[in-house]
């Protein structure tokens, strides 16, 4: 892992929400290619705005973010190009309910990247296959169960080729049987080498996939250690008392 | 997890009778639950038929048709010159063409996730409807027979492309499918060149269009017009840059605190000063670009209430594929937008098109107004019930188009239907 570049390098980023709560007090943190960062935390303490501000879903006040090498600025060519190398996972799915499954994975290759339908489609139901529901191409969101809606959402972000994957709570919405399915996606996308960030409260997912834990609280990374040593010698007394609320 | 030992999970088992519905016993339930609820149902059915009973008895023996069959074309197209009129038969040959070929195509193209049926009993209902309409009204209205033939072979045109391209729409390929809606924009061009003149036509001035001509000109061109303005206002009132969002609330408080006839009066007389002279568009198109604007201001808040229901996220997501704003407007946004704004959108324009109905109040010889000079007529005094139910049933007749038409638009578009 020494030599991988950085492919997410956060430095005392800050971010204040309109009505002047501060959400973000000084957040540093670095990924590096192929790497699995887990990030958890309790609610409200800034986990999902911390990796919304990657692609630029939130902006922050101070401090710098650079993804892949390019700087996020305000400049709008940038925060595209960030937006196409980075791809995003939900914990509503915010699939494209007027859309097929198939025309969810088509659309944004088609209309930003500018290729050819055809092809398009082709790798497409390549990835449904990946993922499992090949078959499902030519329904409708509302028509699929939950595991399989956040699934066809994963093959989605895929199609665009990003570089870096951002999960925010993807198993959270799901009923408990279908959490597996999901994860399972997950743990084969690490295994091919993707870079992800993860936002999520799945214990046993952090501990097999995850190279690094974060614990973040009140706006600040508590904590950042290896998986087994978070879950069985943390150094802080923030993640114990988060431990032994979610164990 | 299953071993031999666990009972057997249960097989369904045929509903009972009391879980089915049947159309006779829910009626019986409606009308006939208790003997007074019986009582009510008898007395207000038996006024009902004596209501039905008077009205068929004065449409059949007393009501004198003649001044609606005398005036069939004044009520069509109003002063329109006799020998210019081709061109109107031509424009409604051709808008039969194109509704019969849209109709069939879009039952042979279902929905991606659905079967269909070409011939569903909707479809079979309209065609029987029309085509006992189209036989029996020119008889009725006592057209002479040359223009009875007209109508027929018109109707079976639309009634022949539309089982042909149900037939065969699949054999379109779907390059060229993409294309053909824009056979309605070209149509509508076209249609204006052929009403108004232009291109080698020889022209005839709005003041000559009248009747139905008039009310359905204008009625379109109203709805085609404010739909864009209504997007465009609703997307400047949620806008977050100030002056923007401001004009858009301004312009659309401003037209829905004044009632449709003063703007039309205002239109008339205000219009001439606002603009340079000789740039002021002719009576009628005033009168046109009054309503638009009208319609385009109550359309902004129909569709402002359709962008709030989209939730956030779903821009959001199209966002973080690297859709731009305008891209995941357009792909994302507004189609969820304006399928939620549906309902209330068609009523905007049903009300529109009988709103044109004030222009006879402004001296235009729209259906309303066209009707007032026949009643106007020596000749035709106090035949006043006869030509305000023909007005009426015209005006339904359209509405009930508008209202069929976006109902089915409504259940092709609803994604959450499961398949059938």
């Amino acid at each position: 892992m020494t030599a991988s570049p950085l492919m997410i390098e956060a430095r005392g980023v800050q971010k204040w929400y309109p009505n002047g709560f501060h959400a973000l007090r000084g957040v540093d943190l670095s990924v590096s290619r192929g790497e699995v960062v887990v990030i958890m935390g309790p609610s409200g303490s800034g986990k999902s705005t911390f990796i919304r501000t990657f692609n630029a879903l939130e902006d922050f006040q101070e401090g710098t973010i650079t993804i892949d090498g390019i700087a996020l600025s305000n400049d709008l060519r940038n925060i595209d190009a960030i937006r196409c190398d980075t791809g995003m996972v939900f914990q509503q799915f915010n699939l494209f309910p007027h859309l097929t499954v198939l025309e969810n994975l088509t659309l944004a290759p088609v209309a930003v990247r500018k290729r050819r339908r055809a092809e398009v489609e082709a790798q497409a139901l390549g990835l449904l296959e990946r993922v499992g529901i090949a078959e499902q191409a030519g329904k409708y969101p509302g028509q699929l169960s939950g595991g399989q809606q956040q699934r066809v959402a994963i093959a989605r972000s895929l199609c665009m080729e990003p570089r870096i994957l951002l999960f925010d709570e993807p198993t959270s919405a799901l009923d408990p049987e279908m959490v597996g399915e999901v994860l399972e996606v997950m743990r084969a996308l690490a295994a091919d080498g993707m870079t992800m960030v993860v936002v999520t409260h799945e214990m046993g997912f952090a501990r097999e996939v995850a190279h690094r834990v974060v614990l973040m609280s009140e706006g600040q990374i508590v904590e950042e250690a290896a998986p087994t040593t978070f879950f069985t010698n943390p150094q802080h007394e923030r993640s114990r008392q988060f431990l032994a609320q979610i164990l | 997890m299953t071993t031999s030992s666990s009972p057997p999970l249960l097989p369904p088992r045929p509903a009972p009778p009391s879980a089915r519905r049947s159309w006779r016993g829910a009626l019986r339930q409606e009308l006939f639950a208790t003997p007074l609820d019986g009582v009510i149902s008898v007395l207000l059915l038996a006024a009902l038929l004596a209501a039905g009973v008077g009205f068929w008895h004065w449409a059949f023996r007393q009501a004198q048709w003649a001044v609606i069959q005398a005036n069939t074309t004044l009520f069509a197209v109003g002063r329109y010159p006799l020998l210019q009129q081709w061109r109107l038969w031509l424009l409604v040959t051709l808008a039969a063409a194109t509704i019969g070929a849209s109709w069939g195509l879009l039952r042979s193209h279902p929905r991606a996730d659905r079967s269909g049926t070409l011939w569903p009993i909707n479809d079979l209902v309209a065609i029987a409807v029309l085509a006992f309409v189209a036989a029996w009204l020119p008889v009725a209205l006592k057209l002479p027979v040359p223009l009875q033939l007209r109508w027929w072979a018109i109707t079976a045109l639309l009634l022949v492309l539309r089982g042909v391209s149900g037939q065969w729409g699949q054999l379109v390929p779907r390059r060229l499918l993409r294309f053909l809606p824009l056979l309605w924009p070209a149509l509508y061009l076209f249609g204006m060149v052929l009403i108004a003149g232009g291109l080698g036509v020889p022209r005839v001035p709005p003041s000559e269009w009248g009747g139905l001509l008039l009310t359905l000109l204008m009625a379109s061109f109203a709805i085609l017009l404010s739909f864009p303005i209504g997007i465009v206002v609703a997307l400047g009132r949620r806008s977050t840059l100030p002056l923007l969002r401001w004009s858009s609330v301004l312009y659309i408080e401003f037209i829905r605190g004044a009632p449709l006839i003063t703007l039309l009066f205002l239109g008339q007389n205000i219009l001439g000063y606002m603009l340079p002279g000789g740039w002021a568009p002719d009576r009628v198109w005033r009168a046109a670009w009054v309503l638009t604007f009208f319609c385009g201001a109550y359309l902004a808040e129909a569709v402002r209430a359709g962008l709030a229901a989209v939730p956030v996220g779903q821009l959001e997501a199209a966002r973080s594929l690297g859709l731009s704003v305008p891209q995941a407007l357009r792909h994302v946004v507004l189609p969820q937008a304006l399928r939620i704004a549906l309902p209330a959108t068609v009523g905007q324009f049903i009300s529109l098109l009988q709103d044109t109905t004030l222009l006879s109040l402004i001296g235009l010889l729209d259906l309303l107004g066209t009707a007032r000079t026949v009643m106007a007529n020596p000749e035709f005094l106090g035949k006043n019930a006869e030509v305000y139910l023909t007005l009426a049933v015209l005006f339904w007749c359209c509405c009930a188009a508008l209202g069929l038409g976006s109902r089915a638009l409504e259940r092709r578009l609803d994604p959450s239907h499961s398949p059938t």
